[in-house]
Formats: C-alpha cells, sequence, structure tokens
C-alpha cells in the first residue's frame, strides 16, 4: 500500500490530538498550572530542585517556567506572557514599580549575603596588604582600603602577585543590569560616602564609582556565569569576585566531589560591612501570586537553605551553619549596612549604564 | 475501567508522538547541518557551535549512540553565533559560540538557559620552532610587544583568522590594541581615535599572511601550507603539533603573551523554546560532556577542563617541549565592554586589517538564467553593497580592491573597483545587469582572475579569487594548474558550489590552491557571507 506522506502525517497528528484530548478528559486530576518567568541566575539551583519542584507541583499545584535575567534587565525585558519576576533585591523591586506601577503581589522569599570569592596566593597577598583581616575562623575585608586601591590603580604585583597581569579588581556583574554588581557598587557607594548613600550626597561620588567602574571593561550579566566563571577559568582570570554566599554553600552541597578539589584553594570573604541580598518574588498577576505561597512554605525554605544555602526566616539559624563543609562561613551575618535607598541607586545605575 | 481507558489513551499518545517526532527530526532537522550524528534518536538537538568543536565529534558521536540523541552540529565563527542569537536563532536547539562574550552579547531576549562552561583553552601564538628560538622566545616571558618588534622588523609573519568573524581572531587582535595602546587599564573609545594606532596597527596587520573566517579551518589551512606562525587556540596548535610530528615535520612552540592573554570558555546553552523533549535532552547531553570520564577524555584533546587543572597523566599531550604550560596562572587582558568592542571591531574590519584583493569570477552561462541569476544578484547584495555587508561586519576598507569576470564559456569583460564607495556600487549594477548565456569553463575566468592579480603588489593585499560555478566545467584544468604554479604566490581559490556544479573539479581547485569549497546549493547567500569572511 502506497500512503501520501502529507495524509499519513495528517493523521498522526490528528490521532496525538485526540488521544490528548482523551487523557485529559479521562485524568482529570487538578490542573497543575505552569507560572511563566525571570529569574536571577544564582536562584536557578532552587528552581531546578526535584524535591522542591515535587511540594510545588503537590502541594500547591503549580510548575515554574523560567527564564535567566539579571535583576535589573528583566524589569526592562518583554514581560508579555510571564507571570512573575524572581529578581535579588529591593532595588529591582522599586525599579519595577516605577516602571509598572503596583505588582499583583510581592514578597522577600529568600536572603543571602554580598560575599568576596577569592583563592589562597590572592588571600595570603591580601592579608599581607592588611586589606583582609580574620576573626573567628572567618575572613572580612576593609572595604575603605578596597576601594581606596581599585582608586589608586595599584597593580597586582605591587600586592605580591607578579602571576596576575593588569591591576587589582574586583570582578563583578553589570551594575546597571545584575543585582549583584548593582549591591557592590550600592556598597561603594556607601564607602566613599562615608555612610549610607543618599539621594543628595551620592552625586559627589558619582565620577569616582564611574572610574573603578570603568577599569573593569566587559561584565557579565549574571551572578551565576560569573561563579561559574570564578571557578573554572582559575585564579588568572577571576582573581577576586563579588557574588552571593549561597552561591559557594550551594556549590559545596550540590557538588561534593569538585568541592573536595576546591576546598582548599577557595576562600570567602566577608566585605566589612556588607548588604544583604533579598530575593523577592514579584507576583505579576494573580496566577503568579500562587509562586510566592508555594515558595514560602515551610519545607521549601528548609531546602532552600540546606541544598542551595539561601538564608530565609525559618532555617539559616547561627547553630546551623556548621552542616556545610565550607570553611569561613559565618554562622551569623552581623556587621550589614543598609544599600542607599532606590533614590540613590537610581542615580547610580544611571551614572553606570 | 476509567483507568484502564486512560493507559490505552496514554500508550496511544506515546505512540503516535514517536512515530510523528521520528518522521520529523532526523530528515528536515538535520537537513544543511555540518556534522550529523543519527543513530534513529527519539529528538534531534540542532547546535550551532563554533568550528574548534569540530574536534569533539567523536564525543558527540558516542554520546549520539549511547543515548539515543541524534545530534546535527553546524559551524560558524563565534561573531555569527552572536548575530543569529540577536535575531533569535530559531533555527536551533542550543549554541555553543567559543566564548561567553558572544553569547552575553548576542543573547539580549534572554532565551539562553544552562548555560555552562565546557572547557577552557587560551588563544596563544604557535611558532615554528627554530624560528621562536631565533627570536628569544623560548623558556622566557613574552610580551605582545615583543611579538609586534620581530613583525614589523620583517622576521615574523603569521596566520590569523578574521577579527570580525572568529573569536580567536577577535581576541588576538584586542590584545594588539592593548600592547599598541601602552597597556591601559581598559579601552575606550577615545584610544581607539589616537591617530598613530591606525598607522602601527595596519603595519602590524600587514604581517598577517593568511586569513581566515574559522579557526580550525585555519589550523587545517596551516597544515596545507608553509607558514611560520598562526594565532590560534591552545587546543588547535597541540592538535596541529601532533600532526606535523605524525608527518615529521617541525612543530610549533607555543607562547603566551602575558599581556594580550583571552582565555575561551567554550560555553553551551540551550535556546528556550526548543520544547521540553529537547531541553530533556540538552541537559543529558551536557550532563555527559561534564561528566568526569568525559571531561577528560575532553582534556586529552588539549583542551583544559575540571576544578583541578591538568592532570599529569595528559603531560604527553600539554607538552613542555612544545612549549605548552598545563599549570601556567593565565591572566588574561580585560576586554572592553561591548560598544568599545564593538567599535574595535569596525575600525578593524574598514581600516586595519590588511586589505583584501578579491576577484569574483562569476558564472553567467545559460543554466544559470532564472533563480540561479536572482539568487546571485541577491547574495552579491549582501557582499557588495556596503549597508548590508555591515550587518556582518563584511564592510570593504578603504584601500581594498574588489574584480568582477562575469563568465560563460570564455570570460567576458573585467570590471574593477577601488576602496569602498561608487566604484563598488557601480561593480553591483553590473553583476545585476550581465545577461545570461552559454557554456561554462571557469579554468578560463580563473587564469584570468590570476592574470589581474599579477598587476598589484600581493604583500600589500589579501589576495583571493572566489568562483562560483553552477555546472560541471570544460576547458583545461592542467593548463590552470601551470598558470597557477607559473605565478608562484599563495592565493586561495575559494569556490562555491551551485546548482549542478562537479564537487570533483572545485575539490581539486581548493586542494592546489589551500582554500575550501562552500556549498551554495542550499542557500548561496549565507555561502557567500562565508566566503567573503575568509578574506
Amino acid at each position: 500500500m502506497k500512503v501520501n506522506p502529507k495524509l499519513a502525517g495528517l493523521l498522526i497528528l490528528l490521532a496525538v490530538m485526540a488521544c490528548s484530548a482523551a487523557y485529559m478528559l479521562l485524568s482529570g486530576a487538578a490542573e497543575t498550572s505552569e507560572l511563566r518567568g525571570y529569574v536571577g541566575g544564582e536562584k536557578i539551583g532552587v528552581l531546578e530542585d526535584e524535591e522542591i519542584g515535587k511540594i510545588l507541583a503537590r502541594k500547591y499545584h503549580i510548575t515554574l517556567d523560567w527564564v535567566k535575567a539579571g535583576s535589573l534587565d528583566m524589569v526592562t525585558a518583554d514581560l508579555d506572557g510571564r507571570d512573575f519576576l524572581f529578581p535579588s533585591s529591593q532595588t529591582a523591586l522599586e525599579y519595577y514599580e516605577q516602571r509598572h506601577g503596583s505588582p499583583a503581589k510581592s514578597e522577600i522569599v529568600f536572603n543571602t549575603p554580598l560575599v568576596l570569592y577569592t583563592r589562597r596566593p590572592v588571600l595570603e597577598a591580601l592579608e599581607a596588604a592588611g586589606m583582609v583581616r580574620e576573626r573567628d575562623g572567618c575572613y572580612y575585608m576593609d572595604m575603605e582600603r578596597l576601594a581606596a586601591e581599585l582608586e589608586r590603580g595599584t597593580r597586582w604585583e605591587e600586592l605580591g602577585l607578579p602571576q596576575l597581569y593588569g591591576t587589582f579588581a574586583v570582578n563583578t556583574t553589570d551594575p546597571a543590569k545584575s543585582n549583584s554588581g548593582n549591591m557592590f557598587a550600592g556598597l561603594l557607594a556607601n564607602v566613599l560616602c562615608g555612610g549610607v548613600a543618599d539621594e543628595s550626597n551620592v552625586r559627589d561620588v558619582l565620577g569616582r564609582l564611574q572610574t573603578i567602574f570603568e577599569n573593569l571593561g566587559y561584565m557579565e550579566t549574571s551572578s551565576s556565569d560569573l561563579f561559574d566563571q570564578f571557578l573554572k577559568t582559575g585564579m588568572g582570570a577571576k582573581p577576586l569576585v563579588a557574588g552571593y554566599e549561597s552561591q559557594l554553600l550551594e556549590f559545596a552541597v550540590q557538588n561534593p566531589d569538585d568541592w573536595a578539589q576546591l576546598k582548599d584553594e577557595i576562600v570567602m570573604i566577608y566585605p566589612t560591612p556588607t548588604v544583604w541580598s533579598s530575593h523577592v518574588f514579584i507576583a505579576l498577576d494573580e496566577k503568579g501570586a500562587a509562586g510566592i505561597d508555594a515558595l514560602m512554605d515551610e519545607e521549601v525554605q528548609r531546602l532552600a537553605w540546606e541544598q542551595h544555602g539561601f538564608r530565609t526566616g525559618v532555617a539559616g539559624t547561627a547553630q546551623d551553619a556548621q552542616r556545610f563543609d565550607v570553611p569561613y562561613l559565618a554562622p551569623e551575618v552581623t556587621q550589614v549596612a543598609p544599600m542607599p535607598e532606590y533614590a540613590a541607586m537610581e542615580q547610580i545605575i544611571a551614572a553606570l549604564q | 475501567m476509567k483507568k484502564r481507558l486512560r493507559q490505552w489513551a496514554a500508550a496511544l499518545c506515546a505512540l503516535a508522538l514517536g512515530v510523528s517526532l521520528a518522521a520529523c527530526s532526523s530528515v528536515e532537522e538535520e537537513a544543511g547541518a555540518d556534522g550529523v550524528f543519527d543513530y534513529g534518536g527519539r529528538v534531534t538537538l540542532r547546535i550551532l557551535s563554533g568550528s574548534e568543536n569540530r574536534e569533539l565529534e567523536p564525543i558527540l558521536d558516542a554520546f549520539a549512540k549511547e543515548h539515543r540523541i541524534n545530534i546535527a552540529m553546524e559551524y560558524q565563527g563565534s561573531l555569527d553565533i552572536m548575530r543569529a542569537l540577536q535575531s533569535g536563532a530559531t533555527d536551533f536547539d542550543a549554541v555553543w559560540p567559543a566564548s561567553s562574550l558572544w553569547l552575553t552579547a548576542g543573547d539580549t531576549d534572554h532565551r539562553v538557559k544552562h548555560a555552562q562552561s565546557v572547557s577552557v583553552t587560551p588563544v596563544v601564538f604557535g611558532i615554528r620552532q627554530s624560528l621562536a628560538e631565533e627570536l628569544g622566545f623560548v623558556g622566557r616571558e613574552v610580551s605582545v610587544s615583543d611579538i609586534l618588534d620581530a613583525t614589523r622588523e620583517g622576521r615574523l609573519q603569521f596566520c590569523m583568522t578574521s577579527a570580525t568573524q572568529s573569536n580567536s581572531g577577535a581576541s588576538a587582535y584586542i590584545g594588539f590594541l592593548y600592547a599598541l595602546l601602552g597597556n591601559p587599564d581598559v579601552i575606550t573609545a577615545e584610544d581607539l581615535a589616537s591617530p598613530q594606532l591606525a598607522g602601527q596597527m595596519q603595519a602590524l596587520l600587514a604581517g598577517v599572511d593568511r586569513s581566515s573566517g574559522s579557526s580550525d579551518w585555519l589550523k587545517d589551512m596551516f597544515l596545507a601550507g608553509d607558514y611560520d606562525a598562526m594565532v590560534n587556540y591552545e587546543c588547535l596548535i597541540i592538535s596541529a603539533n601532533q600532526t606535523l610530528e605524525e608527518r615529521g615535520e617541525e612543530t610549533l612552540y607555543v607562547v603566551y603573551p602575558y599581556d594580550g592573554l583571552s582565555l575561551a570558555d567554550s560555553p553551551l546553552g540551550f535556546v528556550d523554546g526548543s520544547g521540553d523533549d529537547k531541553e530533556k535532552a540538552f541537559l543529558e547531553l551536557q550532563e555527559y560532556l561534564l561528566s568526569d570520564e568525559v571531561q577528560d577524555e575532553i582534556q586529552r584533546t588539549g583542551r583544559r577542563t575540571g576544578y583541578a587543572g591538568v592532570s599529569p597523566e595528559n603531560g604527553d599531550v600539554f607538552r613542555a617541549d612544545w612549549g605548552v604550560q598545563p599549570d601556567r596562572v593565565l591572566s588574561p587582558i580585560r576586554m572592553p565592554d561591548t560598544d568599545v568592542l564593538f567599535q574595535c571591531l569596525s575600525l578593524y574590519q574598514t581600516q586595519l586589517r590588511k586589505p583584501s584583493l578579491t576577484v569574483y569570477c562569476l558564472d553567467y552561462s545559460g543554466s544559470m538564467s532564472g533563480t540561479g541569476h536572482s539568487q546571485l544578484v541577491d547574495a552579491m547584495a549582501q557582499v557588495l553593497l556596503q549597508e548590508n555587508a555591515a550587518q556582518h561586519f563584511l564592510q570593504a576598507s578603504e584601500n581594498e580592491v574588489n574584480i568582477l569576470i562575469p563568465f560563460d564559456g570564455d570570460v567576458r569583460e573585467t570590471h574593477t573597483a577601488q576602496g569602498n564607495g561608487e566604484q563598488l556600487e557601480a561593480l553591483y549594477s553590473v553583476v545585476e545587469n550581465e545577461p545570461v548565456g552559454g557554456g561554462t569553463d571557469m579554468y578560463r575566468a580563473a587564469m584570468e582572475a590570476l592574470r589581474q592579480l599579477q598587476q598589484y603588489d600581493l604583500s600589500q593585499y589579501t589576495p583571493a579569487v572566489i568562483l562560483l560555478t553552477d555546472g560541471a566545467s570544460g576547458g583545461s584544468e592542467s593548463a590552470f594548474a601551470r598558470a597557477y604554479e607559473a605565478m608562484g604566490a599563495d592565493v586561495p581559490v575559494f569556490s562555491i558550489m551551485f546548482g549542478s556544479a562537479e564537487p570533483g573539479q572545485l575539490e581539486a581547485l581548493a586542494e592546489l590552491t589551500n582554500a575550501r569549497v562552500f556549498d551554495g546549493r542550499e542557500d548561496l547567500v549565507a555561502a557567500f557571507r562565508s566566503v567573503k569572511g575568509y578574506n
């Protein structure tokens, strides 16, 4: 028998359609709705977590479909057909409110402090230079010294690291697009202003901030890409980067074999003061609002800490830090400054665009 | 009862879906790909990749076989991949450029997810061992300026890919810019306006003896020719050395310019919107490539993988006697921000690169009439009309020369255009208005091209012949070969296969002239763009 291929294709298509209709009719279960949105790369591990996915589907009947985008970038992205944004800061929320008005709902779901990552030879050099100090088994960066060395254009060589080419720098993501870079810029603005930067005093330091960031050249737009490159391209490419505490905790839990190879080499440093990154879930519509309840689920919050390193309301307390096989992890993050208010951040973003 | 029915329906669905997927996957999706690994898998991943990954094909083949997932690889320069992403990349399920720089710059719509670096390799100079010794580059730190000095003194010539088409060429070029600008922290737009810079860079790029649109082909070309040095990925220099050693020829010494080094981090990312099946298949492939075992296999190809650095057992690949330094701290230069980077590339294309001297031999024989002719006109519009060319960084520069030789059984008139202005536009009018008719003799046209080229001082140009033909050619190949040998210049005759051209004839030309054949049968416009990227 000779079958016209076009006809055969059509028949198959009809069969598929009929079957799917029959299946949906017969299964009749509560429909799981798919929420679509943009998410900051550092939280992808949470959204891909199978156990969390099961809780979301079983208890809340939702699945999340996402595309990675920088926290600020996602606010200006095409929001058509999206139910949520999941950026990493209040700044992004305020940015959203300014552009689009109040969202259907929003809530801070996870927290994690901004930290610096480096490798042991660099740590030793920074310690010798008096920029980094050890206290109670954790390392702390003197942010004033760091800002001063960035502005001075100190060469790595002068810090005793001739194997590194060029000037001392902290690699960050693009502060106009992504949150970790944006928060680092906020932190630097605080240091340069000698207190929390506000709408009026930030103007005087914009030029200095611009110079610091211009000297970095090309910047990644995603915190997770930057962290991945930090781990993979070695000490020469990214000697010192800004990131989230959660990133290393998650990596250590999820990749124990790789971590075993890196553990003696990688060091986490807390800036003094540091700032909290508040991962806020912005529901763009009613459908998206279901995502907040689901992620605030106690079990989800516990998994977010234990498996992905996010400090949450119910977990991530002082006693709990020992569960991670990560040296120099601070049980509690105490020296924290507030981020500059949005009006000041707006000026910073505009200057660094 | 209801449950039974449901199971039945589900089974039927799966069956029907399976059939329909199998029906469309292999046939349509693999069309036009450069490398296809099809063991009748349930799904096909179409990957747009940098050509350097061609060397990983055995690994992809093994995956396709074991996991029943078909792979169709299409190779393009990293900059083309960036542009494909910018315009949606709808024909592909995944992208795999040489560096995340291009992925980030291209993915303005945030469609790429799961991107992860598969391996890392630096862009380095590979210089013939004895020449490297003579230049004093062995066993010491070498700066870009040291290399530039040797080039200016005429002691070193090298091959590199086009900076506007390929990541390795772009990386090297940015390294040169830093050196000529006196190593600033980062290149700025003001720096590029410096009047001395243009002259110095032109002098430097005059030392480029052959160019290419892709890194992998640059290596092949290098191995087929007689050259002293090339700028390429460390892994491809290692691979070239393996071939050179097998042949008993002199190997290349790897030089890492400490103030001009770049890293290619080879990110493999999924293009969202390709569907759940594809996404699952993609993650399976990625997990496979990042598994310890395969990472070691990839490391055996000269790429740096894993977190612990190059394993001592692979010292026979990363050979110290070739100058390879597996333990070196690779400290790269800072890439300028995207705006400045694109200014750098424009400047390269329109002013700084060695001017090209291109002879187009175009077939106007009778068989070209109709769609053949209109496709040819469309394709030439992409390379000759500057507005179009600019979209792909293929603009002509001020000093370049384009020559048009329409042919049939005989050579018709010859038309020459100087520079990138009116004369070039006029050339396009000729392409449009030239009538179609007569037989086909590409050898005569190619010989006329050689005669035209001999009127120029070829050392001042990147010369090439681009030949399009749509039918088996009459005439004499041996007459052309004699003329070519007599001229004694290194001029590639690139050809574009069209209509019912004879592949064997074109391959022979490519082999004789160390060039390559581009297939224009699927997409003539794309073929012209690719070939132009080679010169």
